[in-house]
């Protein structure tokens, strides 16, 4: 039996998210193996503006969700738009990014849609006719092979940065259709009144290729500028340990962890933090680590693929200049 | 006002568990468990709402085993007016929810607080089932929250990526707690005492009725595995300026990521 793939497309006023890139790089993939079609719904204010983008990333069928009533995120009328969709297409499997939508929207799509879901996948294949999947649990301590046959659809948020994103050598059909949205009063009930942007013109963390993050012992909020001007000549998201974040030093917004967020960027540099189980939760699927530490024995060292032991005072502003001088070339 | 909170018992953040040889479960033996730590976020906003609101109360919900006890009995020393364990040691998220649904149906909650994600399974699920099973709007992680002076509509605040949203919700309505939303409590040596003349009611699913088939498991569990191992890194034994720009060179020629 063929099995179609739906991703539901992360994009703020049209613009897509890079991880939908990466869904969509799953999604043929699946489709592939099941011989069936990928489909990709974009919801919300600039949806329309999507269309040629999935198109170029495979997406078979862009569906679009927008008007006065999606003009702000509601997880009720989001949540209607998309179980509908899966109600009259019927696909195998929903794909999702780990994010803040989705952490909002999983539970509820789930169990609206009776679908099983699949938090934070690090993999996910087809197999056998049914699906393959692996999950961290435990903040990372046991990784979870689990396996899905179906029939009801697999809902999986896949983690940013951990798959590849690769388009298609040729685009797919991208015929456009338009998602009636039903109004329900009901759905009124809860809505996004106003969005406040903050975090300046740095990267988004949990998507950020290279995170530079800084610990306690930078010791103050004014010595964080030397982990943002490191960050900063790498084009990188800059992060911080819980117990920089509770001294004050850094806002929560940028803690890594396991109360903080996940990142998995394929270069994670950690300047002076000692690689506390619960900060290693939220990075230990990077790609790459770089740690900075005076303590040749802190535990960050155990998962480190170069380490440097020394003072960050004096080394993240020499690498600095050194990234500067190495990116001009 | 009616208010609940669902807790959950899970292993602590810093215990060494193991997957048993040829990975077919996890070793929790000495494993010290605890109340997940964004609960504590949840119970505590609860007992400010009850304690602003003349006439409320605070029904405490967990899924779970026996060992549950502890954590119901944390939540009425605390002074919470009741617990309720419902008795299915091995429920995942959704059937977690379903039993928990089941529990507070009847019960009318016009404000259900849970933690943003249990530390154990880290799925996120939970929340927005239950709020889907009971039919009420739902806001997950948020870090600042505030009833409207009529105690119906309710405003909410919520980091999402590139800023912070602020979000108004009708009650009912179900919310999850981030870190920050407020600064959690310790019982005191009255609440404690008080706390032993209290009753946990314990329930059976099926008492609530819910079938062997609505507690099966939604994902089927083929192999635990440990962290793949990493082989040890380089550590550059230079001075700081050598050092530094030795490690530009390792991540550009050998590890290819700049
Ligand atoms: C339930 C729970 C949840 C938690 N969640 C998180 C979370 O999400 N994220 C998180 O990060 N933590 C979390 N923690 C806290 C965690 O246990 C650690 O306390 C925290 O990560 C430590 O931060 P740190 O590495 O900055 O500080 P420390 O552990 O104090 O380490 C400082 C490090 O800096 C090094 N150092 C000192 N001076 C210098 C210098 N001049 N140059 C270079 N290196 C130097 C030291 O050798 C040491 O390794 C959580 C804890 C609990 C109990
Ligand atoms: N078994 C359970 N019993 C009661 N509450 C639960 C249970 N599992 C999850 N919860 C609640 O749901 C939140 C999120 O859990 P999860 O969806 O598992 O990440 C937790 O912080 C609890 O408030």
């Amino acid at each position: 039996m063929a099995f179609d793939i739906f991703v539901i497309a992360e994009h703020r006023d049209g613009k897509l998210k890079k991880s939908t890139g990466e869904l969509l790089t799953v999604a043929r993939k699946l489709a592939a193996a099941g011989g069936g079609k990928v489909l990709a719904a974009a919801i919300g204010a600039g949806a329309s503006k999507t269309a040629s983008d999935l198109a170029a990333w495979g997406a078979g069928t862009v569906l679009i969700a927008e008007g006065p009533a999606l003009e702000h995120y509601s997880s009720l009328r989001w949540t209607r738009v998309i179980c509908d969709a899966i109600a009259t297409r019927k696909p195998a499997v929903i794909l999702m990014t780990v994010s803040s939508l989705s952490r909002d929207l999983a539970g509820r799509i789930a169990a609206r849609a009776n679908a099983v879901l699949a938090s934070d996948c690090t993999a996910l294949s087809a197999e056998g006719g049914g699906f393959k999947l692996v999950r961290p649990i435990l903040a990372g301590r046991a990784l979870v092979t689990a396996a899905h046959a179906g029939p009801a659809p697999l809902l999986a948020t896949l983690r940013p940065n951990v798959f590849a994103a690769e388009k298609p050598a040729q685009p797919g059909a991208g015929s456009i259709e338009t998602l009636a949205v039903a109004d329900d009063p009901k759905d009124a009930r809860v809505t996004v009144k106003s969005f406040v942007a903050g975090g300046g013109t740095r990267p988004e963390l949990a998507e950020a290729a290279i995170v530079v993050s800084g610990g306690r012992s930078l010791g103050s909020a004014d010595a964080f500028k030397i982990i943002y001007e490191l960050a900063d000549s790498l084009g990188a998201a800059a992060g911080a340990s819980r117990a920089a974040v509770d001294a004050g030093y850094a806002p929560h917004s940028i803690q890594v962890g396991q109360t903080g967020k996940t990142v998995s960027p394929v270069l994670y540099i950690a300047c002076g933090i000692s690689g506390a189980i619960q900060h290693l939760a939220g990075m230990r699927t990077s790609k790459y680590i770089v740690a900075i530490n005076t303590d040749a024995n802190a535990p960050i060292l155990k998962l480190a693929d170069y380490a440097i032991i020394g003072d960050e005072f004096e080394v993240v502003p020499l690498l600095t200049e050194e990234f500067k001088k190495a990116l001009k070339t | 006002m009616k208010i609940a909170v669902c807790v959950k018992l899970v292993p602590s953040t810093t215990a060494l568990i193991r997957v048993v040889p040829g990975g077919k479960s996890l070793d929790f033996t000495g494993v010290e468990m605890v109340l997940s730590p964004y609960d504590e976020f949840a119970l505590e906003e609860a007992l400010k709402v009850r304690d602003k609101i003349p006439g409320s109360e605070i029904l405490v919900v967990s899924v779970g085993g026996e060992a549950s006890t502890k954590i119901l009995e944390h939540a009425y020393a605390l002074g919470v007016e009741n617990c309720v364990l419902v008795k299915a040691p091995d429920a995942d998220a959704p059937a977690a929810a379903r039993c928990a649904a089941a529990v507070l149906k009847p019960y009318t909650p016009s404000l259900v607080i849970c933690g943003r994600q249990s530390i154990e399974d880290d799925q996120w699920q939970f929340t927005g089932m239950l709020a889907e099973l009971l039919d009420l709007p739902h806001v997950t992680a948020v870090s600042s929250f505030a009833l409207a002076a009529d105690n119906v509509m309710a405003e909410c605040k919520r980091r999402i990526e590139g800023g912070e949203e602020t979000i108004d919700v009708a009650l009912p309505a179900l919310i999850s707690a981030e870190k920050g939303l407020n600064d959690p409590r310790s019982p005191t040596l009255k609440g404690r005492l008080n706390a032993k003349k209290k009753q946990i009611a314990v329930k059976m699913p099926a008492e609530l009725g819910i079938d062997a088939g609505a507690l099966s498991p939604s994902l089927k569990i083929e192999a635990y595995a440990p962290p793949p191992p990493k082989s040890p890194g380089k550590v550059i034994a230079k001075p700081p300026k050598e050092a530094a720009a030795e490690l530009v060179r390792l991540l550009r020629e050998e590890a290819k990521v700049i």
